[in-house]
């Protein structure tokens, strides 16, 4: 079909009083425009009546120029066809001098390239392929059993995986758990039966015990898993899963600094919890009854050397252990030595309600050691208030260890399996002796998989810190760096039972929707609804793995010769293959190196006699762009030589781009980006910290040009910082000007 | 460095702390507040924070051996601004009680003397039957004794006289006395062991640390540190020197009595109205009055700022009530004529004799009751200057109890 290009110039907003509309429509039919009209309030019914009647006319490449895409998303959306957004308030009117050489010179370049990519882009056609609902459910304990039952409840069919031989996890092990409602003071049983119940006589749940994962192949909405239970395999389709497979305790046996191992008397947590479900309390040294408990807090837990984080749950166990005991028997004493008490929420009831019990004794002490004395033992510790150094004897020591996730390391296990692989070759050379030395060090993950995914990238999610897989907790709770598999539970982050059920519920809900999403052809978040996918062409292909490498969420598989293998509902749509390919093979139809060139190649640079710099902005539209609008929004003003161009990622940034400016005559390109790092804050994991080092090799190339490297800046920004945007931006510019103007400038 | 101290959790002594005012101390989870608000509390090591955790932990030893707890005069400022409504104030005036009470002999007495179940035994019962007995014994008494020519003028030497009522209370304050110098003894080096053991050294001498805590003591400095409430410093003022003076005109009518006349100087007692004696306790009594008085009405309205338990509303009021039957004694003095005796003498000798049942719980318990804090508060104020904790009166910055920071 023929493009048919209208334009439509906004007057409201104060555009029509700051520009020259009539330059404006100058610059549209210049560039090709089919229609042009301007109109006083474009996003009023007239306005978009007098769109609707041009499409019905045929017009079907729209480009309207108003205010930033963010805002009358589906006000300027008419079926059919593409429109292309200008946004001459924020970015012109509302942070620039009105009426001014300048800003009408701004303007016109952002019809320019707005003209230009409506030329180019194509609507998108969602891939259309049979999408299977069902759910797996890896892990039967409480978060697990939520996670299915409400699935269930909303319609969809649920596998749920247990490698034990029954449901409930720890829940249903322990005989009570700390309160779980007001007054929040007395231990309650765990109504985990009767969750089971519910799990085994509803009809849309299958549940397979003492089961596990042998593959899972696929993508979402059509994942194969092959699954071994109690020595059969079984095969089925699924389309979404999530992952809750929950914790374990810290291991023990490296606590022996505090007495573990040493003295069968040293219990953890989970050992006394254990003894309790059987309803006494005994030493296991003799089999007496302990009248003396001291509870050892953060064993193991906030400690560099161990677990450097707090498990949340421990200080309410040990709360809940003390009482029992108490309970058990009123003459005994539980002595509670901790680095802080952290009872979050309501909670504090439950430790106010453990220290009204006169048999209950809290301290803050650092513990240094744990020996044998007599019968019993004697705690050391140091950097108390009852004293600096004090020894406190006791009949039983519990230690409160912390929770690690049961989470598989899938980047650490594709390295293993890869290495493996070259040292069975055996072929001689440097990568041999470096896969031998991988495979030593790496040797602890063999058999650790647990979902065996059949992704080029690893079998299992990548982790983050501590272990855990979590993609990005804060803005994308449930995400992980694999789309349509989620993460709920302990797996993700410590917590308590309540915590975990209602995270279950949760990441049903995350993955219903990326079922759902998935069946319209359509990316989830961020770019939820997007139904433009990468198209690859292969031919020019030279195999240099790059995308399937730098691809955050392992979509892209290989063929034995590495060329890669789309996986289409695996993707996100963030263009980061697009950057990364060096062969420019990669495109979306809306989104391609191509498109973004030619916008470039739109804007018009004044020659080197008008002394008006001109700067290339690549704008990550995630954080960056919406933290423009909002200084825009707050009139706060920026130079009139930068011309932004949105960008998916600017891990989607080809630096082809970059020389294309720079050839071009732009004096400087900023690249603006969320921020990278162990606390990142990219929508898409990684592609900050890509451009960070693609920028690298474009300092290179700015080397061989005898350019000076500050031409080109990447800037990293949380999205609360647009009070500080426009000020880089306008000191960018004026170092662009201390350099001064680009020497191939109208070569 | 210190050596580590064993620790005995002891949870009956915590019990007693909470049975006898310092209900809420379990309450308490350390943050600070209390230590941060006081006036008075010393940096580094502070109080009543650190003695809050002693308290749950049950540390009797380390308690009854704190000088720091008699450094505090209870505004309350704590209590009112703890987050936990742990009241430390409280807790510090339990702990006090204790400290009086464990190191009191003999020991029974002392925690006897502190049940109010025991009151009408010990308060009432006691005296009245030992002054009835001695009023019984006093025509026996009269002819054993060596006693000279009586040259009793005074209208109740008619009942009680002098001689006798000397002798009485000299012997029974005497012994009370002697347990309490024996309970101060072991307070002192109660106290001196548990720095030791703490590793802490003596900074000034003994005698100049008396100096200092005495100028402190008269000028109640210390008091008017306690910001809150600024008027428990005059109530506190009025009583004690309202005692004084009437403890110095009492000393002075022994004198008068009885060594003047052996100088051959004429006894002018029952001193008259106009007589410097007389005026001196007749203010002191109005002092004396006005400042229990007023520490009743403060104490009452202001309940739920300061706790009182019964140890401290035993001592105020029976403090008011010897001011009172005093006065209404003296009045009596005066209401009846000495020659034309009347059924007014009968009421007369009944309130002097309630008086005397109340000087005699007053004084003779004293080393049991709140009255003690005259003296272990002053002994542990002097032993706070000895011991580098406060330097005339005024805080001083301590090596913090717990040296590292966590």
């Amino acid at each position: 079909m023929e493009t048919k290009v209208a334009v439509y110039i906004c007057r409201g907003c104060d555009i029509g009083d700051s520009l020259d509309i009539e330059a404006l429509n100058e610059v549209a039919r210049e560039k090709g425009a089919a229609i042009c009209r301007e109109h006083e309030c474009l996003c009023g019914d007239d306005g978009c009546e007098m769109i609707r009647q041009d499409v019905q006319d045929g017009a079907n490449a729209l480009v309207v120029a108003a205010c930033t895409p963010r805002f009358k998303t589906d006000t300027f959306t008419f079926d059919g066809c593409r429109t292309e957004r200008v946004n001459l308030r924020e970015h012109v009117v509302w942070s620039h001098d009105p009426n001014d050489e300048d800003t009408q010179a701004l303007a016109d370049d952002y019809l320019r390239m707005g003209l230009a990519r409506a030329h180019k882009a194509l609507i998108p056609e969602p891939f259309d392929e049979e999408i299977d609902k069902t759910i797996l459910v890896v892990g039967g304990g409480v978060t697990g059993i939520a996670a299915a039952l409400d699935s269930a409840a909303a319609g969809y069919d649920v596998v749920v995986v247990e490698k034990e031989q029954q449901l409930g996890g720890w829940s249903g092990k322990f005989a009570r758990t700390f309160p779980h409602k007001p007054p929040y003071r007395e231990p309650e049983p765990i109504p985990i039966q009767e969750r089971i119940a519910l799990v085994e006589s509803n009809d849309r749940i299958e549940v397979h015990t003492g089961a596990t994962i042998e593959r899972i192949a696929g993508q979402p909405g059509q994942f194969d898993v092959t699954l071994k239970a109690n020595g059969s395999s079984s095969e089925f389709r699924v389309g979404a899963i999530v992952q809750a497979t929950g914790w374990k305790p810290y291991d023990a046996s490296r606590l022996g600094h505090l007495g573990y191992g040493e003295s069968p008397n040293v219990v953890t947590n989970v050992e006394l919890e254990e003894m309790i479900a059987t309803g006494t309390i005994k030493r296991p040294g003799d089999g007496k009854p302990p009248r003396r408990i001291a509870f050892i807090q953060c064993a193991g837990s906030r400690d560099e050397n161990h677990l450097p984080y707090c498990s949340s749950v421990c200080c309410r166990v040990t709360i809940k252990q003390a009482l029992m005991a108490r309970e058990f028997d009123p003459t005994a004493e539980a002595y509670v030595l901790y680095k802080d008490m952290r009872t979050p929420g309501q909670y504090e009831d439950f430790y106010r309600r453990a220290q009204e019990d006169s048999g209950i004794f809290f301290t803050k002490a650092e513990v240094t050691g744990i020996v044998p004395s007599g019968d019993g033992l004697r705690i050391e510790a140091e950097n108390t208030l009852l004293g600096d150094r004090i020894s406190l004897e006791a009949d039983l020591v519990v230690l409160a260890t912390g929770m690690v996730p049961n989470s598989a390391d899938g980047e650490a296990i594709r390295r293993y399996n890869d290495a493996k692989a070259i040292v069975a070759k055996g072929e001689a050379g440097a990568q041999l002796e470096a896969a031998k030395q991988t495979v030593e060090e790496l040797g602890h993950v063999e058999g650790s998989a647990i979902l065996n995914l059949d992704y080029r990238q690893g079998p299992d999610l990548p982790v983050l810190k501590y272990e855990f897989p979590d993609s990005h907790f804060i803005c994308f709770p449930y995400e992980t760096r694999r789309t349509g598999i989620y993460m709920a539970g302990c797996v993700r982050a410590p917590n308590d039972s309540q915590v975990s059920q209602e995270d279950g519920s949760g990441a049903a809900l995350k993955v219903i929707q990326s079922l759902e999403l998935a069946s319209r052809g359509e990316a989830v978040h961020p770019r939820w609804g997007d139904t433009s996918f990468p198209d690859f062409f292969l031919q020019r292909c030279t195999q240099c793995k790059r995308c399937t490498e730098e691809c955050p969420f392992g979509t892209l598989n290989e063929d034995v010769k590495g060329t890669p293998q789309p996986n289409l509902t695996r993707c996100r749509r963030c263009g980061i293959c697009m950057g990364a390919c060096p062969e420019r093979i990669i495109s979306f139809k809306d989104y391609s190196v191509d498109i973004i060139s030619s916008m470039i190649k739109a804007v018009e640079i004044p020659d080197e006699f008008e002394e008006k710099p001109r700067i290339l902005g690549l704008l990550c539209e995630n954080d960056a762009y919406p933290s423009l609008d909002t200084a825009g929004l707050k009139r706060l003003k920026h130079s009139a030589f930068i011309r932004f161009i949105p960008v998916r990622c600017l891990g989607s940034v080809n630096t082809v781009w970059i020389a294309d400016a720079l050839s071009r005559g732009f004096d400087g390109i900023l690249l603006i980006g969320c921020m990278a790092g162990n606390d990142y804050q990219c929508h898409f994991i990684r592609g900050s910290e890509l451009m960070d080092k693609r920028s690298e090799n474009v300092q290179e190339k700015l080397k061989q040009l005898a350019l000076e490297e500050e031409r080109v800046q990447l800037f990293q920004m949380p999205i609360t910082d647009y009070e500080r945007l426009p000020q880089v931006i306008n000191e960018f510019a004026e170092q662009i000007e201390e350099i001064g103007l680009n020497p191939f400038k109208g070569f | 460095m210190s050596q580590a101290l064993l620790l005995h959790p002891d949870r009956s002594f915590a019990e007693e702390l909470i049975a006898c005012g310092g209900g809420d101390l379990k309450k308490c989870y350390q943050c600070a507040t209390c230590s941060v608000v006081c006036e008075l509390s010393n940096v580094g090591a502070p109080f009543p924070r650190k003695e809050m955790i002693w308290a749950q932990w049950g540390l009797k030893n380390r308690l009854v051996s704190d000088p720091d707890v008699w450094l505090c005069h209870q505004c309350n400022d704590c209590s009112t601004r703890c987050p936990r409504g742990a009241r430390p104030g409280d807790v510090l005036a339990a702990v006090r009680q204790k400290s009086v009470e464990h190191h009191a002999v003999p020991n029974a007495l002392a925690r006897s003397v502190n049940q109010v179940k025991f009151y009408p035994l010990l308060l009432l019962l006691v005296p009245g039957v030992l002054l009835a007995a001695a009023l019984v014994l006093r025509g026996t008494l009269e002819r054993i004794l060596p006693l000279g020519e009586p040259h009793e003028s005074a209208f109740y030497a008619d009942f009680f006289p002098h001689w006798l009522l000397i002798g009485f209370f000299s012997t029974f304050t005497a012994l009370s006395f002697v347990g309490l110098v024996f309970g101060l003894v072991r307070f002192w080096r109660g106290m001196a062991a548990a720095d030791r053991m703490d590793g802490k050294e003596p900074t000034i001498g003994v005698g100049a640390s008396v100096v200092r805590t005495v100028k402190s003591v008269l000028l109640h400095d210390r008091f008017a540190k306690c910001t809150d409430r600024v008027s428990r410093r005059s109530s506190h003022l009025m009583a004690f020197y309202g005692f004084m003076a009437l403890f110095v005109v009492t000393v002075w009518a022994t004198i008068d009595l009885y060594l003047l006349p052996m100088l051959g100087v004429e006894s002018l007692y029952p001193f008259n109205l106009l007589h410097p004696m007389k005026i001196v306790a007749n203010i002191g009594g109005i002092l004396l009055v006005m400042g229990c008085v007023k520490a009743i009405v403060d104490r009452s309205k202001s309940r739920e700022s300061g706790g009182s338990s019964s140890f401290d509303w035993t001592f105020v009021w029976l403090l008011l009530l010897v001011g009172i039957t005093g006065f209404v004694t003296e009045a009596f003095r005066f209401a009846v004529d000495p020659v034309q005796r009347t059924a007014l003498e009968y009421a007369a000798y009944s309130i002097y004799f309630v008086h005397l049942i109340l000087v005699f719980g007053l004084l003779v318990y004293l080393p049991y009751s709140k009255f003690a804090h005259i003296f272990y508060r002053t002994v542990a104020m002097i032993y706070a200057e000895h011991s580098g904790r406060t330097q005339g009166g005024e805080r001083v910055e301590l090596p913090a109890v717990v040296e590292k920071a966590s």
